[in-house]
């Protein structure tokens, strides 16, 4: 609770410029999306990637540089100095950096949205369809409404390792956190696909799908879903538990 | 308060820079940590604060193990590094962000020594020069009543009617529950403050002796070519000899500098 009260005092003024520059850039930025719709050609659809596509550049961004203090040394030392357990520091950052970016973009984006909408429907009375909705918006790209609950949770854990990726990264690299995390995955999967590209050719496993018309045990499309998912669960809280042990074992 | 034995620390890939340290300190005093460049005064102060984590050894702060960062020993020490960090807000917003986290936080003292600095608490941190930082981070150390008050190098960046001042508000604002360790090669701006030395060489502590011993086994004089003789160290000053000579008629006030260099010239005080 300290640490919240702690920003906020120290914070405030840069939060609320941010939340106004970021505002104004995203009303700019849709008027400017409208204009080339030439007003008419715009929809709920186009509302919606537009947050889809702002919302995970923003917050790839946005958790990629969690932890601020650990960019340079002093900062480190006065962050780790700081009274608080590394339980309280950890939960504030995750809070900060994911649930609230999470919770908040959404709002804001609606808010400026609607706002926006409303005003350039007044001046361009061709812009219709200025009325934005999540629920509508999502609806019509999930086609018959409804989610499987393994599907759910694969994209919900999904959502969440685009956030938690560059979370950990930002945990333990100091410098350029988000370039050296995109390369820790790129090696990582690299490597995967090459171990599994040589076994499958060491082991001559290729004809084995067709064989079995399976993909080695998986027998469905439901089953490759419930794997991937129980995989993003303990991708996620591998990623989770190495940033929290890079905060716990930080030397200034 | 600080129980140091048989501490083994190194820097990733160098040598070992402590072998077996062993050091003890109880609080009520203010101790002087000389040393010369790169000797590990500074990794010292961070292995106490837990911003480095010995590699074997017993450390012990206040009965914690400062690598696991307790709030409970957090709270009750405070760390004025070299180089520091202010965010870009009012001494005020500062004070009020972060006092809070240390029980012990004395408002009306850090009101007293900002007034005795000249720092009023509507400047903005990022805007204050370093020597003006630093003497706002010490005022804010000061205030917490911390336990163990960790300072390196803290008169680097002040000026000279500062460097005066910050002994004597040093001297004037602590309680006798409280231990100071100063790390500083401007010796002379601690003297007449500190009043336990250790000096540390090639990662081994050669000298811990209390202000007070010091005095009572060695003077320290001015003289001629023809006192050398007399004396365990001397060095050339203009116009004679600084000497270092053992105590047989009267206790003088220390001269750290030439106490610091005859130990690590390889003197004995006796």
């Amino acid at each position: 609770m300290l640490l919240f009260k702690q920003s906020l005092v120290i914070n405030k003024r840069r939060f609320t410029l941010g939340l106004s520059a970021f505002s104004g850039f995203l009303f700019i930025a849709l008027f400017f999306a409208q204009s080339v719709h030439n007003y008419t050609n715009w929809g709920n659809k186009d509302y919606v990637s537009t947050f889809v596509s702002i919302f995970f550049s923003l917050g790839i961004a946005y958790s990629a540089f969690s932890f601020p203090p650990f960019r340079s040394k002093e900062k480190s030392m006065a962050y780790l100095m700081l009274p608080a357990t590394n339980g309280e520091k950890f939960v504030y950052e995750i809070l900060s950096r994911i649930v609230a970016f999470i919770v908040l973009m959404p709002l804001l984006f609606w808010t400026v949205a609607n706002l926006e909408g409303t005003v350039i429907h007044y001046f361009f009375p061709e812009l219709t369809n200025y009325k934005f909705s999540f629920s509508e918006g999502f609806l019509s790209i999930v086609k018959d409404g409804k989610f499987e609950f393994w599907a759910l949770i694969l994209t919900l854990q999904g959502i969440l390792f685009i956030f938690i990726a560059p979370f950990a990264g930002a945990s333990h690299f100091s410098k350029s956190p988000l370039l050296k995390t995109i390369l820790t995955f790129s090696v990582v999967m690299l490597s995967y696909f090459l171990f599994t590209f040589l076994i499958v050719k060491s082991f001559n496993l290729e004809g084995l799908h067709h064989q079995r018309n399976s993909l080695l045990f998986m027998k469905d499309s439901q089953m490759v879903i419930e794997l991937l998912g129980i995989a993003m669960v303990i991708v996620n809280l591998t990623l989770l538990t190495i940033a929290w042990f890079s905060l716990k074992e930080k030397e200034a | 308060m600080i129980q140091i034995k048989d501490l083994h620390f190194a820097y990733p890939r160098q040598q070992a820079l402590f072998s077996n340290l062993s050091v003890h300190l109880e609080p009520g005093s203010i101790t002087g940590l000389l040393g010369k460049n790169g000797a590990g005064k500074t990794s010292l102060l961070k292995l106490l604060t837990g911003l480095l984590h010995p590699i074997s050894g017993e450390l012990s702060v206040m009965n914690h193990s400062p690598r696991k960062r307790e709030v409970s020993m957090l709270s009750v020490i405070f760390f004025v590094p070299e180089e520091f960090y202010f965010p870009g807000t009012s001494i005020r917003n500062y004070f009020r962000a972060h006092a809070p986290f240390y029980p012990r936080f004395d408002i009306v003292m850090l009101e007293r020594i900002l007034r005795e600095f000249e720092l009023s608490d509507d400047k903005n941190l990022q805007r204050l020069s370093h020597g003006q930082k630093k003497k706002f981070l010490i005022a804010f150390a000061l205030s917490t009543r911390c336990r163990l008050l960790v300072l390196d190098e803290p008169t680097n960046g002040l000026d000279i009617p500062s460097k005066a001042l910050f002994r004597k508000i040093l001297a004037g604002s602590l309680d006798e529950d409280q231990l100071v360790v100063i790390s500083t090669h401007q010796v002379k701006d601690v003297e007449n403050l500190i009043d336990k030395i250790i000096i540390l060489d090639n990662g081994e502590v050669i000298f811990h002796h209390t202000i007070q011993e010091i005095s009572q086994k060695v003077s320290f004089i001015s003289g001629t070519s023809d006192d050398r003789a007399e004396a365990i160290y001397s060095e050339a000053v203009p116009g004679g000899y600084r000497l270092m000579v053992p105590n047989i008629l009267e206790e003088t006030e220390v001269d750290i500098e030439l106490l610091f260099n005859a130990i690590t010239n390889g003197h004995k005080i006796g």
